[in-house]
């Protein structure tokens, strides 16, 4: 069986109609509550969401798995470092 | 005044006062995005800046006037996240403002520590 590129989220962060800073700074809150190894769904709608993740992850060690765009609405999986 | 651990530090600088609302806001988005990127952050209010952090203020100015959210609540989601807030006294003085006119929290520091923190930040970003 072939393994899943796409884990499911533990938690779904729902950060939709919401400007930066919020999805930076809900996600920043929404991984403390979470435990290592456990994966995160960032689901937003700012322009700015993609490149604002990447170095947010990038800084805190956190690892972005992935992100996909479905309409409007970005899709990005966190696994909580 | 930097935690010695701390691995990237920022010191933002806001002048501008309630005369510019849109101008008030950013300094805190900016500092809460920072902050939630585990950066130590802080944010110095002087010349004008002072009066941003007015107690009796915060609730009646946002970046848009009577639209959308007050400065309080941008204020709170920087200072939620570890975000400190420092002025210094001759800008009280030129706000005619004393430390207690403010919201709680705030700092009042002097030239030299501004320029200490200055020269070891990473980064200090003036609006």
């Amino acid at each position: 069986m072939p393994e899943s590129t796409t884990p499911a989220a533990d938690q779904v962060l729902d950060c939709i109609g919401l400007a930066c800073p919020l999805p930076v700074v809900k996600t920043a809150q929404a991984v403390k509550s979470l435990a290592s190894g456990q994966v995160l769904e960032l689901l937003a709608t700012d322009a700015g969401v993609e490149p604002d993740m990447r170095a947010w992850s990038s800084r805190t060690g956190n690892d972005l798995l992935s992100v996909t765009k479905q309409g409007d609405v970005f899709h990005i999986l966190i696994r909580v470092k | 005044m930097w935690a010695e651990d701390s691995e990237t530090k920022i010191l933002y600088v806001q002048t501008h006062g309630v005369t510019d609302p849109g101008r008030s806001a950013t300094p805190f988005f900016l500092a809460a995005s920072a902050a939630a990127m585990e950066f130590e952050v802080m944010i110095y209010f002087t010349m004008y800046g002072p009066s941003l952090l007015r107690r009796d203020v915060v609730d009646k100015i946002g970046p848009k006037g009577d639209q959308g959210q007050p400065l309080r609540y941008f204020i709170e989601q920087a200072t939620g996240l570890g975000v400190r807030l420092l002025v210094c006294q001759p800008s009280l003085d030129l706000n005619d403002l004393v430390i207690e006119d403010l919201i709680d929290g705030v700092e009042v520091i002097g030239g030299a520590a501004f320029n200490d923190l200055a020269a070891s930040a990473d980064a200090v970003i003036s609006f």
